[in-house]
């Protein structure tokens, strides 16, 4: 298994990918689309941000090529997520559930 | 067709790609839209009904593949590709949209790493031209009696520039570094 914490805490735009790719597997313009979705349009990831970032991922193994479906464009590469993509992205998920309820519990302690 | 095209002069360095791109997009406001060029020379169609965004993009050492990989995937974020100045400088469009300054490079962490690659380009330039130049140095210094002002100080001249060109520009990518992380 890759060194999963060594890539935390994760950019808004690398967790957005991943997240995006762990649902289904997905070509750069999809993973744009999805990731402006998820966020209501905060988050919008530029194309050399995106690429770079792509590059990354497949570097450390996070994500992989995926098989273009036939009949679609082969020009454009598709992704798809790795079990060390996953396994990043719990651990990730993790880390922020602990800020948000370390946080919450000091500015609303009556909920708590 | 039969637009007219204009030439404009204008030295730029990697490091200045920013200034460039505000020049360029400044044109294109006044109606000269960039059609090919370079590090010195440009030129431009005259066609006042279209304003574009343009941007520059450095990317080193891509395959015919991988370049045709990037491009798509530019392409699919709404990115024209029009040209290259050297084959690392890649030159897009967009239409311009009032309200609108898009960017390739969205967050600080990506234009970071951006930065960093140019830095190293220049560091790595730097360094290939240093060993060069001592080579050359320790093979023909012992042969150059003689030559000293024909030959030995004229290139050392050239390389004294070359090495402050590439000095200013470690410089001042280490700046541009420094402002947005801290």
């Amino acid at each position: 298994m890759a060194d999963v914490k060594g890539m935390l805490p994760l950019t808004e735009a690398f967790y957005y990918i991943l997240i995006a790719l762990y649902a289904q597997p997905s070509h750069g313009y999809g993973i744009m689309q999805d990731v402006e979705g998820m966020s209501d349009g905060r988050v919008k990831i530029g194309a050399g941000t995106l690429y770079t970032a792509l590059n990354t991922l497949l570097g450390k193994g996070l994500i992989d090529h995926y098989p273009v479906p036939e009949g679609t464009d082969a020009r454009r590469k598709m992704y798809s997520i790795t079990q060390d993509g996953r396994d990043t992205v719990a651990a990730e998920m993790k880390r922020l559930e602990e800020l948000l309820a370390s946080g919450r519990r000091i500015i609303h302690p009556e909920e708590a | 067709m039969g637009k007219q095209v204009e030439t404009k002069y204008r030295l730029w360095f990697s490091w200045q790609y920013e200034q460039e791109e505000k020049w360029i997009n400044e044109l294109s406001r006044q109606g000269l839209q960039w059609k090919r060029g370079g590090i010195i020379r440009n030129e431009f169609e005259r066609d006042a009904s279209v304003r574009y965004t343009y941007r520059l993009d450095y990317q080193l050492g891509l395959n015919k593949e991988k370049r045709e990989e990037y491009l798509e995937l530019y392409r699919d974020a709404g990115w024209e590709f029009r040209g290259n100045c050297t084959p690392a400088w890649f030159y897009f469009r967009r239409a311009w949209r009032p309200e609108e300054d898009p960017q390739l490079y969205t967050d600080r962490e990506s234009l970071v790493t951006h930065y960093k690659r140019l830095r190293s380009m220049m560091a790595v330039m730097l360094l290939i031209n240093l060993f060069i130049m001592c080579l050359n140095g320790i093979n023909l210094l012992p042969r150059a009696n003689g030559h000293l002002w024909g030959i030995v100080i004229p290139v050392l001249a050239i390389y004294a520039l070359l090495f402050l060109l590439l000095g200013t520009g470690v410089v001042k990518m280490n700046r541009k570094i420094k402002r947005i992380t801290s």
